[in-house]
């Protein structure tokens, strides 16, 4: 006795004015009878707090109570009964209710400290005597494209140049006294389906470089009393140049954003989510060897980096 | 038993046939067509024949630059190109047995769980000791055994991607390309670059099926219909698309530069699911790589990227351009870093470059693939060679590159700007390839194609310049033997002679070595093939020095050659040329022993002997048999030369006997000259040898050399059997002939009184007799000629005479009737054994002819009385048994029979057929 739920789309990607469609399957070896099917739809923000900027206290604390969406159930089924074999019980039902919002559709993102989920359960009660039958399924919420932003992306990037003189961390003494300047451009505001896209230019070096890579951070911001804790952590790192290469040859910059690890860049009330990009220079250099896996917001003697914040947008 | 008598002269009229006077030699050549008509076929020869070797370099010019049919082409041709160069590119560099690798990558662990545990394995181990794990960093593989660890994860990648387990396959692949990281492995880049991006190939192919099929079937799997060759985006059904995105943004998410850009070059035909002009992306790949440090790696990068672009229905050749001024830089940065660098890290520079060469030519070959003269022009400009597109040459350029470029550039495009390329060749100087070879390659670009007078002289002037300041042999060979035969196909002598001196000058100042050898082998060929005339080759200033300082092998080469060509136009009479052919033959004869291969030193042989009989010493026939007694000292080891020196001595004899003074005593030096040397001679050939000589002996009157002679040739046969596999049918044949002339040649032989009258015949007919493997078929040919041979002998005026001098044995012993008798005996001897070989042959046919020779012999032999009668009889009897009554030579028999004999057995016979 086994049911599932179905979406009707395979990647079980849903935007809110749309009804969301699937079928429930039960399989069972013999015909039962329930006191109706019901599919719940529920979405909430979930929000917790440890570690990060946070104190001891509040981690204590950590859980904060979650921020509800969308919570509603429609009856596909009143009660009746299920032959045995396979039965599929198809279902439809509209995400958003006129009024019944409790909060806007945010879009599904799993982060850290934050998570946007939204489940879908289907219930089959049966009494009081036999166990109800339960499943649950995530699906992912999208932006309407009637809510998405109308102006274009604004097409500019941000004009970057990192010397030893940009870096605020102490640096190795032959990389300070010999020098490096690498430019480039990059966007700072981003499609999800586009890639991040600039380029870099490495001028001068006088330490052969390591590595050249791209990293993307995610910012979580939780409103917790009077205080914000934030939260940064990195979610992909991308390698642009390997080795020490040729100077004044212009890379490209290329980052394709990873599916479920991003989402619109989101300024809410109680919560934030923000996107940061950090380009980290790593030179050759005998300490590095010592310290392969190092935290990488940690600023090192070897390495020399440029963050800039990233809008993440979502358009048409 | 009676002879018949016999009347030459009259049967000799009787049965000649009538002689017509003939207007031209039945085998002279065909009268030679006029010159004008002989140019014509010549010309038409010139545009129908197509030379393979030759290339299409006409219709290279002819066809326009058709891109439907190119692109159509091309979607076939990489593979067989790829593959062969993939081949290639294995062979160029051989692999040492053990493969050292900077760190040992955990996909080529053989232990089944590679994946989380040994990773965190070694972050422990370099969390506890950081230094220990750096030492260890160096470590070896066998290479067999990194190769089939390769073939193993490929089999893996299948399997997974058959159970549905994409993701691991994919996970595996990039781990595979991570491999390519490493360029620690040196002469093992280029192998594990073919394996691994063979790995990547068949991905690339899996995901290709898997998008298309979700775009061409639905997902209950029915057809929706077939996409076209060259399908659009809009063709494409969201499905198949979401998969192709997300194989993009998952190839997208490895986090090192190099294993991301192979994979999206593996996959990078898909792009065409997602963008109707994926060239775009094939830029940004391009601009990518220069991210890579190591210029190994990402000169191997940019390869697969020519590899995986030909893939697309269209492409055009911008990427890679771009991807050779990259490699320009790059290259341009390891020479710059070469000058200051120690001699260990030049070492790893210099095998760089080297492996980073192949990658330079198969840009430059996909680049001049049937390119338009416009657009090799725009090419070149893009190279940074020429500003504007018009003045070629005012940048310099790294040389490899510039090799590569010159290699594959258009022959027109080469001739229009010769002085560019001139100028190019000379700043283009550096250490990732010798400038020589450039001017080299240039020489023989120019051979492709004849080239006015004026470019051919600016090139050699310059060039001849250039080399005169290489103070190497070596570099002044390589390019000197590119420009030879440009130099005389144009008739350029002062400039031969230039270059023959400097080569003399620089060889006998250094000596040449063994590598330079084969150059200057090359060069001297070139020169010898381009004249006719020994003479005028060695009449060259400084050709003979060269010749001198020449050694080894390629001597041999030389000097064989040198051979041929004084033996190909006829005789040879100058002594000089004659004393230095000769030397050059005794150094051939006494190098054989050092070439091993049995095929050259028969090349040796022949060629020597050709030259022993081409030469002609003319009235100073001394001086001839002088220089064959030198030769038969100098070339002892060479049988088939013994034989010339024996027919040489001969024909001088011959020549001598035909003056009007016969030197008689010279003519004996040459006999006994032959008859000393055919004893060293192999056994089948002596018989003739011994026999040829007689002849001459027998003609210039020497008849105490003629019975010795004749006893020699006849004893000879005795040793004959013993060679292994002398039995061929022709050998055979032919050694019946020469018994059967040697038959007809004692005719003329007079008799010694000191022997027996019939000494001769009865020696020949004892050891036929004696020798066991006479088959009865030689047999009954041979007792035929002696009893022929003794019926001539008792006639008595014999058909023919040598010499006036010499009485014949029918002078002789004329009416001796003893004499006669003898001749009787011994012919009734032999006419038994005739006829029990004919019986004895086992085969029917063979017999039948047998029996028809024996009864015409006897039939001409004697006058046929009954016993004889009888014996025809029973010959033709054997004879029909044997063959068809249709039989011309049975039919022809049985008529001379009946001719010979009117008397009962013709009749008889007659009336039986």
């Amino acid at each position: 006795m086994s049911v599932e739920l179905k979406f009707s789309r395979a990647n079980r990607i849903y935007r809110p004015s749309e009804p969301l469609e699937g079928k429930i399957v039960v399989k069972t070896h013999s015909s039962i009878s329930h006191y109706g099917i019901r599919v719940t739809v529920k979405g909430s923000v979930n929000l917790q707090v440890r570690g990060g900027s946070a104190g001891v206290v509040e981690s204590f604390y950590g859980v904060i109570k979650p921020i509800p969406i969308v919570n509603w159930t429609i009856e596909v089924k009143p009660s009746g009964k299920i032959v045995s074999g396979t039965s599929e019980i198809p279902f439809s039902l509209n995400l958003r209710q006129q009024d019944e919002n409790l909060e806007r559709f945010y879009e599904t993102f799993h982060g850290a400290d934050i998570s946007i989920q939204y489940l879908a359960t289907v219930d089959i009660s049966r009494g009081y005597l036999h166990k109800s039958l339960s499943a649950t399924m995530e699906f992912i919420v999208e932006s309407d494209k009637a809510d998405l932003l109308q102006r274009p992306l604004s097409p500019e990037m941000v004009i970057f140049y990192i010397t030893q003189d940009t870096q605020r961390h102490p640096l190795l003494p032959e990389i300070k006294s010999g020098g490096f300047r690498l430019t480039g451009k990059i966007s700072t505001q981003c499609s999800l389906f586009d890639p991040i896209n600039g380029e870099l230019t490495v001028e001068a070096s006088a330490v052969p470089i390591q590595t050249i890579d791209l990293q993307l951070f995610r910012v979580e911001s939780i409103l917790l009393g009077e205080k914000i804790v934030t939260e940064t952590s990195l979610i992909q790192t991308t390698q642009i140049a390997d080795g020490d290469v040729c100077r004044n040859l212009t890379l490209p910059i290329y980052v394709i954003l990873p599916r479920l690890l991003t989402c619109p860049t989101t300024l809410a009330g109680p919560f934030s989510i923000e996107f940061k990009v950090a380009i980290v220079i790593s030179f050759q250099s005998e300490l590095s060897k010592l310290h392969k896996k190092s935290d990488p917001k940690t600023p090192r003697l070897w390495l020399a980096m440029e963050t800039l914040p990233l809008e993440l947008v979502r358009t048409k | 038993m009676e002879f018949r008598p016999r009347n030459y002269s009259a049967e000799n009229e009787s049965h000649a046939l009538p002689r017509v006077r003939a207007a031209a030699h039945p085998l002279s050549a065909p009268p030679p067509p006029s010159p004008l008509a002989q140019a014509e076929v010549i010309d038409r020869g010139n545009s129908d024949f197509f030379d393979p070797l030759r290339g299409n370099a006409n219709s290279a010019n002819d066809t326009p630059s058709d891109h439907d049919n190119w692109n159509e082409a091309v979607d076939h041709q990489p593979t067989k190109e790829w593959t062969s160069f993939r081949r290639l590119l294995m062979q160029r560099f051989p692999v040492s047995k053990m493969v050292s690798v900077s760190s040992m990558p955990d996909v080529l662990m053989r232990s089944g769980k590679l994946h989380e545990k040994s990773s965190t394995n070694m972050h422990l181990e370099e969390l506890d000791d950081p230094q220990k794990f750096a030492d260890e960093g160096a470590k070896t593989i066998t290479w067999q055994e990194y190769v089939s660890r390769l073939h193993e994860l490929k089999d893996e990648i299948t399997r997974s991607w058959l159970a549905e387990d994409r993701v691991t396959s994919l996970k595996l692949s990039i781990k595979v390309a991570k491999l390519l990281m490493d360029t620690s492995v040196f002469e093992f880049y280029p192998t594990l670059f073919v394996l691994v991006t063979d790995i990547m190939d068949m991905l690339g192919n899996l995901v290709w099926q898997r998008i298309k099929q979700k775009a061409e079937f639905s997902e209950d799997g029915a057809l929706c219909g077939n996409l076209a060759e060259n399908f659009k985006v809009r063709d494409i059904c969201a499905d198949a698309k979401e998969t192709c995105y997300n194989w993009f943004s998952k190839i997208g998410a490895v986090q090192e530069l190099l294993p991301r850009i192979y994979l999206e070059l593996a996959i990078f035909p898909c792009w065409r699911f997602l963008l109707d002009q994926p060239l775009d992306s094939l830029q940004r790949l391009v601009m990518m790589t220069r991210g890579l440090g190591d210029p190994v790696a990402s000169a191997y990068c940019r390869l697969y990227m020519a590899h995986c672009a030909q893939k697309l229905p269209s492409h055009d050749i911008g990427y890679l351009v771009t991807c050779v001024n990259d490699t320009r830089v790059i290259l341009m940065q390891i020479l710059s870093a070469n000058e200051r660098t120690d001699k260990n890290v030049k070492l790893n520079r210099k095998l760089q470059v080297s492996l980073m060469e192949p990658t330079v030519e198969y840009f430059m070959k996909c680049i001049f693939n049937g390119l338009s003269q416009r657009q090799v022009n725009e090419v070149l400009s893009e190279l940074g060679l020429m500003k504007n597109q018009q003045d070629l040459g005012s940048v310099s350029c790294v040389s490899i590159i510039l090799h590569h470029l010159l290699k594959e550039l258009p022959i027109e495009v080469v001739s229009l700007n010769i002085v560019q390329i001139l100028h190019l060749i000379e700043i283009s100087k550096d250490n990732s390839f010798d400038q020589h070879m450039n001017y080299r390659l240039l020489g023989f670009r120019l051979y492709e194609r004849k080239f006015p007078d004026d470019i051919v002289n600016i090139v050699l002037d310059e060039v001849i310049q250039v080399i005169a300041l290489y103070d190497s042999l070596d570099e002044y060979l390589k390019v000197v033997d590119a420009y030879t035969d440009l130099i005389l196909q144009n008739q350029k002598d002062n400039h031969l002679n230039t270059i023959l001196e400097g080569i003399s000058k620089r060889a006998w100042n250094k000596g040449v070595a063994e590598d330079e050898m084969l150059s200057l082998q090359s060069l001297v060929v070139k020169l010898l093939s381009h004249f006719k005339n020994l003479e005028d080759v060695f009449s060259l200033d400084w050709f003979p020095e060269i010749i001198d300082v020449m050694y080894g092998k390629s001597q041999d080469v030389v000097f064989l050659y040198v051979l041929n060509m004084a033996t190909r136009n006829g005789h040879i009479s100058d002594p000089t040329i004659i004393q230095m052919l000769f030397e050059v033959s005794q150094t051939l004869h006494d190098n054989m022993e050092f070439l091993n291969v049995k095929d050259d030193d028969g090349q040796v042989a022949r060629s020597i002997s050709r030259f022993v009989h081409m030469v002609d010493y003319g009235a100073e026939v001394e001086c001839h048999l002088a220089f064959l007694v030198d030769c038969r000292g100098a070339f002892g080891r060479l049988n088939e030369l013994k034989e010339t020196l024996v027919h040489s001595s001969n024909s001088l004899a011959i020549q001598a006997l035909k003056c009007a003074n016969k030197h008689l005593s010279f003519v004996k030096s040459c006999v006994t000259f032959s008859e000393v040397t055919i004893p060293s001679i192999s056994a089948p050939r002596k018989f003739d040898l011994f026999l040829e000589t007689a002849e001459v002996a027998l003609l210039g009157g020497m008849v105490s050399h003629l019975d010795g002679l004749i006893d020699s040739a006849i004893s000879s046969l005795y040793t004959v059997d013993i060679i292994d596999g002398f039995r061929t049918p022709t050998d055979v044949e032919g050694l019946v002939s020469s018994i059967k002339k040697l038959c007809g040649f004692l005719v003329m032989v007079p008799g010694n009184f000191s022997l027996p009258v019939t000494y001769f015949p009865n020696n020949l007919f004892t050891l036929i007799s004696s020798q066991s493997w006479f088959e009865s078929k030689m047999r009954t040919q041979i007792f035929s000629a002696i009893v022929l041979l003794l019926t001539t002998l008792s006639q008595n005026r014999l058909p023919y005479h040598a010499n006036p001098q010499i009485p014949g044995n029918d002078l002789l012993y004329y009416g001796d009737s003893s004499y006669n008798q003898e001749l009787v005996s011994l012919s009734k001897l032999v006419l038994e054994n005739l006829l029990s070989a004919v019986q004895q042959e086992p085969s029917q046919a063979a017999q039948g002819i047998m029996a028809l020779e024996a009864c015409n012999c006897i039939a001409f032999s004697f006058t046929l009385n009954n016993e004889l009668s009888s014996v025809c009889l029973k010959l033709i009897e054997t004879a029909k048994s044997c063959l068809s009554a249709q039989d011309r030579y049975l039919q022809s028999t049985v008529q001379l029979l009946s001719k010979q004999s009117p008397t009962s057995v013709g009749t008889t016979v007659s009336n039986s057929i």
